[in-house]
């Protein structure tokens, strides 16, 4: 929480709701506050979930469109970026899945393939050799839903239920998602940990 | 003991693991170095995971905060209502104007009395205003879009202000160049023999006497009406009670419960109404068109007669033809009707022996149900499939998100048909118990229109769903009237179907009905409750 408060802005909960209500009210100065407090993170998290910049603020300005639509289903009672970044998500995965050729799995079967364990120094200089930026452009050459559900987890905090309910897949499939898209980053990170032998199984 | 996996190791990082497995994996990695080590990195991966996808180092375009309006809703709602203004308005001067011109040149000879109401524009008084009026909305609609679209660069609401202030004065301008005597009866208006209003005439009042002369038209809401006085133009009248004893150089257009005509109209008479009586020394020069539960007809008309009737009495003259469709019908001993005389009836004609008729009644029960080998009949239900999906079309646009969460309501089909079913029932009476209680008819009446038009969206709503069923939910205007078009031409399919759709309509009804309530209902419900928070 103390997290997510940082990247949107510093508006009181008091503040949020005043806000809120107004713009139930149809104030258009208050949807213009709320939209500034909360446009950069939007940004960000669509930067994140689509993979290209143009994607993400078309996606920004249409997710807007829908929160000022949707806000009367808003709860009050739970926290208003998680809403926001709900809607932020199911509108993202809204957009990949009606452009996306069927070629990754689409039908949420769990892939056989087992992955190497990967060793714990390596994954460290991974760690310590790549910026920021360059995680995000191999997230950005992720597959669609391996790099929908790190942003969803990792990003936009969301439950695994919440992620399951997104990506419409089972819940006890998210964690192999995520497991799956991390073995991924570090591929597309250029990590030879990571390397696939197909022999080789998890040590159990 | 076993290694775990790193599947495992990541449940148990983001504490997905039940208790009991939690502590499986705690215990071991206490004791175990290389799982303690895979943990830590994982651990670590994650924390680094997090801080790169969430570091703010890049820079969010200028026009995204600047501009929240940029793609918003108004504008494009705007836009569209402004297009589908200016295509009603292409619609009726490109085709239901030069078709009720023909109808007209027919002379009404159309046998459904509701769409000749509807489509002859009976009840309005010059509808050329009225389209002057449609195509000045039209552009005002479209410039009001124009301005949504520049407030970008306007920013100042005193400039907005101004605009609006002028088109507002646009608006009022053609309604002051419109000549006409308004009265507010104090209760009751009078117009005194031999008083001449110049222009036309409009009353509301309670009890309304016009003993003088009208140069224009007279167009009276009135309890009670009298007319004695010579009338030039049209007389438009709402009323319980309307009796026309001076002459009418144009046309009499009236909604009543009782009408009593016995003097001479110069051009055609329609009226809705639950008793018409039109006197011995009554005389319409031209059709006459009716809509009545008793209709009595002792004077004459020199045109067609189109009738809708319970009970019909017919003892005077009629110069032309004479459609019927009625109940009880009685043709007297001084009855004369010149031209064909055809009638649709459930009882015979009881046809006295002294009537004239130039030719034969021609006699026919009518058919009960749809006619499912007449082309004319899918017609029909095309017509309606297209009323609804403009129905749907325009409520999409008005309340976007209402809609959306009506239509989300459907998927709870058996508490929404609960609530439905209720309402259903419940709605009628209370508002009955309103009209007749101090509370008024007024709210009893609203209430009742706002029942049914509740009831003919259902379709809509339910429509959407079963689309939404069938399409997926896509995003965007396209797509929801995608799911619209496709819905309600399922749902308007199953209805045809013969004792299917008899069942269906009901469930549908009391189905999308009760997602509406529940959804109304969950409107009204969190207000205070947000107010408050």
């Amino acid at each position: 929480m103390m997290e997510r408060r940082k990247t949107t802005g510093d508006m009181s909960a008091a503040e949020l709701a005043e806000v809120l209500s107004q713009v139930r009210a149809g104030d258009a100065d208050a949807w213009g506050e709320l939209y500034r407090q909360y446009a950069p993170a939007i940004f960000r998290f669509c930067r994140r979930a689509l993979p290209t910049r143009e994607d993400a603020e078309d996606a920004t300005t249409e997710i807007f469109v829908k929160v000022r639509q949707k806000l009367g289903m808003y709860d009050a009672s739970r926290p208003f970026t998680a809403w926001l970044y709900k809607v932020a998500s199911n509108h993202c995965w809204d957009t990949l899945r009606r452009r996306r050729i069927r070629q990754d799995l689409e039908t949420g079967e769990v892939e056989t393939l087992p992955l190497e364990h990967p060793e714990p120094s390596q994954l460290e200089r991974l760690q310590t050799e790549h910026t920021s930026k360059e995680v995000r452009a191999a997230l950005a050459r992720l597959p669609d839903r391996a790099r929908m559900a790190l942003v969803l987890r990792y990003f936009a905090e969301m439950s695994y239920d919440e992620i399951a309910e997104t990506l419409g897949v089972r819940r006890a499939f998210v964690g192999v998602l995520l497991l799956r898209a991390r073995h991924s980053l570090r591929d597309a990170l250029g990590g030879e940990t990571a390397e696939r032998h197909s022999a080789a199984g998890g040590k159990t | 003991m076993n290694h775990f996996d790193e599947m495992t190791m990541l449940l148990y990082l983001e504490g997905q693991l039940d208790a009991e497995r939690a502590r499986e994996v705690s215990t071991h990695a206490a004791t175990c170095a290389e799982c303690r080590e895979l943990l830590r990195a994982l651990q670590t991966e994650e924390t680094w995971l997090r801080e790169s996808l969430r570091a703010e180092d890049e820079s969010v375009p200028a026009h995204l905060i600047a501009a929240p309006e940029r793609g918003g809703v108004p504008w494009g709602w705007l836009t569209a209502f402004g297009f589908a203004l200016g295509g009603a308005y292409t619609v009726w001067s490109g085709f239901i104007e030069p078709w009720r011109a023909q109808a007209a040149q027919a002379g009404f000879e159309q046998g459904n009395v509701l769409t000749m109401i509807f489509f002859s524009g009976a009840f309005w008084k010059g509808w050329d205003a009225m389209r002057t009026l449609t195509e000045f909305l039209a552009v005002a609609t479209l410039g009001m879009a124009g301005m949504w679209l520049l407030r970008r660069h306007w920013r100042h609401t005193a400039a907005i202000a101004f605009v609006m202030a002028a088109m507002a004065c646009a608006l009022a301008l053609p309604s002051v160049a419109m000549a006409a005597e308004t009265h507010h009866g104090d209760p009751d208006y009078a117009l005194a023999a031999g008083e001449e209003v110049k222009t036309d005439l409009i009353v509301a009042a309670g009890v309304t006497h016009v003993d003088g002369q009208v140069d224009g038209d007279l167009i009276v809401f009135s309890r009670s009406v009298e007319v004695n006085g010579h009338i030039k133009g049209d007389i438009l009248g709402f009323a319980e009670e309307m009796r026309v004893n001076g002459p009418v150089d144009g046309n009499i257009r009236a909604a009543c419960h009782s009408l009593t005509i016995d003097s001479y109209v110069a051009k055609n008479l329609m009226t809705w109404s639950e008793e018409v009586e039109l006197k011995q020394k009554a005389e319409v020069g031209g059709t006459i068109t009716i809509g009545a539960d008793s209709f009595d007809l002792d004077g004459k008309g020199a045109g067609d007669l189109a009738a809708f009737v319970g009970n019909l009495q017919i003892n005077g003259t009629l110069g032309h033809d004479a459609t019927i469709r009625g109940d009880r019908i009685k043709i007297g001993p001084h009855a004369e009707i010149a031209g064909n005389t055809k009638v649709v009836s459930d009882r015979p004609v009881d046809t006295a022996a002294g009537a004239k008729l130039g030719s034969p009644i021609q006699f026919s029960r009518p058919e009960h149900g749809p006619k499912y080998n007449s082309a004319r009949y899918y017609w029909h239900q095309a017509l309606g499939w297209g009323a609804s999906f403009f129905f749907g079309f325009v409520l999409l646009l008005i309340a976007p998100a209402f809609f959306d969460k009506v239509r989300g309501a459907c998927q709870k089909a058996l508490p929404a048909m609960g609530f439905g079913a209720l309402a259903l029932i419940v709605t009628p009476i209370a508002a009955i118990v309103v009209s007749i209680t101090i509370v008024g008819l007024g709210v009893g009446i609203s209430t009742v229109l706002l029942y049914l038009i509740a009831i003919y969206s259902a379709q809509v709503f339910v429509g959407s769903w079963i689309g939404e069923k069938i399409l997926g939910s896509g995003v965007g205007l396209g797509a929801a009237l995608g799911r619209l078009a496709l819905g309600l031409a399922i749902v308007r399919a199953i209805e045809i179907v013969p004792v299917a759709g008899n069942i269906w309509i009901p469930i549908m009804w009391i189905w999308g009905l009760g997602a509406l309530v529940m959804t109304a209902h969950r409107l009204i419900r969190p207000a205070p409750a947000a107010a408050m928070a």
